[in-house]
């Protein structure tokens, strides 16, 4: 039906444009707008707005680009160095982690979502958001904490000695939070509510008619959850994996904070030390790893189909934990101890040593200020350009349009090293009069953000009937200013909530902002990452505090989406 | 509820629109206006001396006081980029952005010297620092020393137990000292001066295999010094190869400072210590030159020579001008001339930076953190 439809219309047009092209313009030419309609299906856009949106697509994957064509050209005996030496280890390593914490948040996140929607653990209405409040703690603010309480000088190694019984049990003091296992236990402890907003959402959603099939054939409740629920559990636990993973090859702060070495640090370092083909080789193979993640996340949800039937949804129901109770809730309040309470906490007190030592003075200030100004203008900026590309999408869908929205995700699947990277080659060598500006800084924020916008705003748009475009266009205004006058007053909620997303992640973001930091120009995060590796907590924390309190800005619509 | 987010919403991202157009465009313009950009806004009264650009590859605690003195004296606007690698300047060859560059290792500055990134120039009162801590053009200068040697916790083992010889480290038995001992990652500026000396002593092979050696023995590889110090004094390890004012800023701390330190090799047939030094250079086609020439000038005098040191307690060069250590340190301070120094002119260490950066990558020591 479609089909037709669609090729009733560009006939329709392409017979419109043989009588205008006969006389001026050659065959060719003809060919080629004839194409250029049924790439459309009939319905281009206007050249101004199409324009726009091709700039941002190409803005959004240069640094990409760059990064890749670099690494190509980087020599054949720096890559068999780089292959024999680093790779196999740093492979190892990052693989390790990654695979340890995904799979550790997945439990805990699945375990816990399961727990709050369907059982009667009590407090559940509240524990389902204080669940989701470690998003608000950067994993390398939550590094600092479990450094300050944890670590080989922290307040457990001092209770430790302390306490004699302990040292005669078990000798000295046994914890190294600086290893694999510390590293991993925070990225853990940091990451896990990703996949806990995901498995409730769908846990929620789930249809009771199914268990009740299931039990009435005899199951017990370990049977319908391994056989049923869990099942069913698989987009959303799936899509929970790959936001993990993802996380994990990209983060660097909480990484070389507890001094580890994935991809992303080892690519850090290099470029710290200005070795930029050898980062860009590492560059490659991350890249390559990061894709392959996502391959394997599209060809494993393929096979599989799942379908909840909606016109006999009955709400699932409660299941009574009866003597689980306590140990249930016991888990839950140890989980919400470790990743919530005892990080704030610990930052609240070295707030307040910082507060009485004067941390917070014209300094702390001109730093706030910095990051408020690179982050607003980042955000702006997103606002700005998301516009045309969801745009695009929506009303004009076509291979182009969808290019473009893929390209803009490139920066944000990718960690910010690498972007970081591409802009240090790009603005140094091409651009020179931006380079060391704080708009480079913002710019990389836009790359590696945008998409945070443009799902905001593809939502909100996604509610808008393209009626009402038909009518402005009726009355004569061009595709772009139907978008300028029509379609951004309508969805400017949805938009501006793109905006604080992107404003949040800008303040928290750490590693392209040192990496492209201009002179006299730190951000809180940079502050935040430079007093703790110096050991200065008072001056550390009230930064980091400041981060996690704008980052609250956002939960609500977080909580919303899923 | 939900009304009041978005406005608030609405009304920070109304609020940072204005501020970044509003004070923004100073931040970008004044890489190109050099001069009169940043002191508008500020609505202080300061006389119109632009800004100046240091990066700085020194402790950021150390530098920053310096800086802030200079500004208030002489009301120049200084940005600061601390933390700056030297090759940084390299890669900016073709779009100078630092004015000064304030490093504590003279390798990095000969090296630079060397690729033409740093230039002389005729700064007044340079004749106060002795021959052999500047470059023959003067485009680099030291203003303070140090050395190499072990910072030890004496709870854990006494100065008889110790390493005498940075040679010693070959031999891993000191890897199973109580926690063991604690080195820095290869990138470390103090490291690279370290092994740059130990191949100017004993050539490329040895020196590979000292860097094996010590990563492969070492219970803890640290970002920094500092955290070197930290680690010692609390316990987590029995010693560490640090620069002697690592000990000293060490005694400082309020508790964890019952630490001693070993000025290695000073036996007759040693080699003596190992021995480097901070100063600053001038940059090439810097873009505010006249203002870096004012800062280095500035900075010669005896009075900002201490101002220098500061808070690293650090060895003036010229100890005559009397940098005053705090009486927990002076007891312990050593002054250069009674040390058995190694024989490699401090200048030399720039011929040799290329070679032993590429050195510590081929060990790996680089990107080691433990």
């Amino acid at each position: 039906m479609m089909d037709k439809d669609n090729r009733q219309k560009s006939n329709q047009n392409e017979k419109h444009n043989a009588k205008v092209g006969e006389e001026t313009s050659p065959t060719l030419l003809h060919f080629f707008r004839r194409k250029w309609y049924s790439l459309w299906r009939g319905n281009p856009p206007g050249m101004i707005l199409l324009s726009w949106g091709v700039i941002v697509g190409i803005i959004m994957s240069i640094p990409i680009i760059y990064v890749v064509w670099n690494s190509l050209f980087a020599g054949a005996d720096r890559w068999r160095r780089l292959l024999d030496g680093r790779i196999p280890q740093l492979l190892w390593d990052t693989f390790s982690l990654t695979f340890a914490v995904t799979l550790c948040a997945l439990i805990i996140g699945v375990s816990l979502a399961w727990i709050v929607v369907r059982t009667d653990v009590p407090g559940r209405k509240h524990w389902q958001w204080l669940m989701a409040l470690p998003l608000v703690i950067p994993p390398y603010v939550g590094a600092v904490t479990y450094i300050i309480v944890f670590g080989p000088s922290g307040w457990m190694r001092d209770f430790w000695r302390d306490t004699p019984w302990l040292v005669d049990t078990f000798g000295n003091y046994p914890l190294n939070i600086y290893s694999f296992w510390g590293v991993f236990f925070v990225l853990t402890m940091f990451t896990y509510p990703y996949v806990f907003l995901i498995a409730s959402a769908s846990l929620r959603k789930m249809n009771r008619n199914f268990e009740e099939v299931a039990r009435s054939q005899g199951m017990n409740t370990s049977q319908i959850f391994w056989k049923v629920n869990l099942p069913f559990l698989r987009p959303a636990i799936g899509a929970g994996a790959i936001l993990i993973s993802l996380y994990v090859l990209s983060d660097f702060g909480a990484i070389a904070m507890l001094r580890y070495v994935t991809f992303t640090a080892a690519i850090y370092f290099q470029q710290a030390s200005f070795d930029t083909a050898a980062a860009s080789v590492l560059s490659l193979v991350l890249i390559i790893l990061t894709v392959g993640i996502l391959w394997i996340e599209s060809r494993t949800r393929r096979k599989n189909k799942y379908y909840q039937t909606t016109n006999s949804y009955k709400v699932p129901d409660t299941l009574p934990l009866g003597k689980w109770k306590p140990f249930t809730l016991l888990y839950v309040i140890v989980i919400f101890f470790l990743s919530v309470i005892l990080p704030i906490a610990v930052l609240i007190y070295w707030s307040i040593v910082g507060i009485e030592r004067g941390a917070i003075d014209e300094r702390f200030f001109g730093f706030a200020w910095n990051s408020l100004k690179v982050s607003g203008f980042a955000a702006l900026l997103c606002m700005v350009l998301a516009m045309p590309i969801i745009y695009l999408k929506s009303r004009y869908p076509s291979v182009i349009s969808s290019a473009i929205d893929k390209l803009s995700y490139a920066g944000y699947a990718l960690p910010g090293v690498i972007v970081a990277l591409g802009f240090v080659f790009i603005f140094n060598n091409h651009i020179p009069w931006l380079y060391n500006t704080f708009y480079m800084v913002a710019l990389a924020f836009v790359v590696r953000f945008l998409p945070q916008a443009m799902q905001a705003g593809e939502a909100s748009l996604s509610l808008v009937s393209p009626r009402i475009d038909e009518a402005a266009r009726s009355l004569g205004y061009p595709p772009w200013k139907v978008m300028i006058k029509v379609i951004i007053p309508t969805i400017l909620p949805g938009v501006l909530a793109g905006g604080a997303l992107v404003f949040v992640s800008s303040i928290k973001e750490l590693p392209a902002t040192l990496m492209l930091r201009p002179p006299g120009f730190d951000t809180l995060a940079v502050r935040v990452y430079y007093e703790a590796s110096e050991a200065l907590y008072h001056q550390a924390a009230p930064a980091a505090l400041l981060i996690v309190l704008v980052s609250i800005i956002p939960l609500r619509y977080l909580l919303k989406k899923y | 509820m939900n009304k009041a987010l978005k406005v608030l919403l609405f009304g920070l991202l109304a609020v940072s629109l204005f501020l970044v157009v509003g004070c923004g465009d100073d931040q970008g313009d004044s890489q190109s206006e050099q001069g009169t950009g940043d002191t508008e806004d500020e609505g202080e009264v300061v006389e119109v001396a632009g800004e100046l650009v240091v990066y700085s590859s020194r402790n950021e605690n150390f530098v920053q006081p310096l800086l802030d003195k200079f500004e208030e004296e002489t009301g120049i606007t200084v940005l600061a980029l601390h933390g700056a690698n030297p090759l940084q300047l390299q890669q900016e060859a073709g779009n100078v952005q630092a004015d000064v560059f304030i490093s504590n290792d003279m390798g990095a500055m000969g090296y630079l010297h060397n690729q033409g990134i740093l230039e002389g120039a005729d700064i007044d009162g340079i004749d106060s620092i002795p021959a052999d801590f500047r470059a023959d053009d003067n485009a680099y200068f030291a203003i303070s020393a140090r050395s190499r040697g072990f910072i030890y916790n004496k709870d854990m083992i006494t100065e008889e137990e110790m390493p005498k010889s940075i040679e010693d480290l070959f031999d891993p038995k000191w890897s199973e000292v109580e926690n063991g001992y604690a080195i820095t990652r290869g990138g470390n500026g103090g490291m690279i001066g370290n092994v740059s000396a130990l191949r100017f002593e004993w050539g490329d092979d040895k020196t590979a295999e000292w860097v094996s050696a010590i990563r492969e023995n070492a219970a803890g590889i640290y970002e920094g010094h500092g955290d070197i110090r930290r680690a010692v004094g609390a316990g987590e390890h029995s010693f560490g190869l640090v620069n002697n004012y690592y000990f000293h800023q060490q005694l400082l701390e309020p508790s964890d400072n019952n630490v001693g330190f070993i000025y290695v090799d000073q036996e007759e047939d040693q080699m003596g210590v190992i021995a480097n030094a901070a100063g600053a250079g001038l940059v090439s086609g810097a873009p505010n030159q006249e203002n870096a020439i004012v800062f280095l000038e500035w900075l010669l005098e005896p009075e900002n020579q201490v101002a220098f040191v500061g808070e690293s307690l650090e060895l003036l060069i010229n100890s005559e001008y009397g940098a005053q250590y705090p009486e927990e340190v002076e007891p312990y301070i050593v002054e250069f001339d009674e040390l058995k120094v190694q024989d490699m002119p401090i200048k030399e260490l720039g011929n040799y930076f290329e070679g032993t950066t590429n050195l510590i990558e081929d060990s790996g020591l680089d990107l080691d953190l433990r």
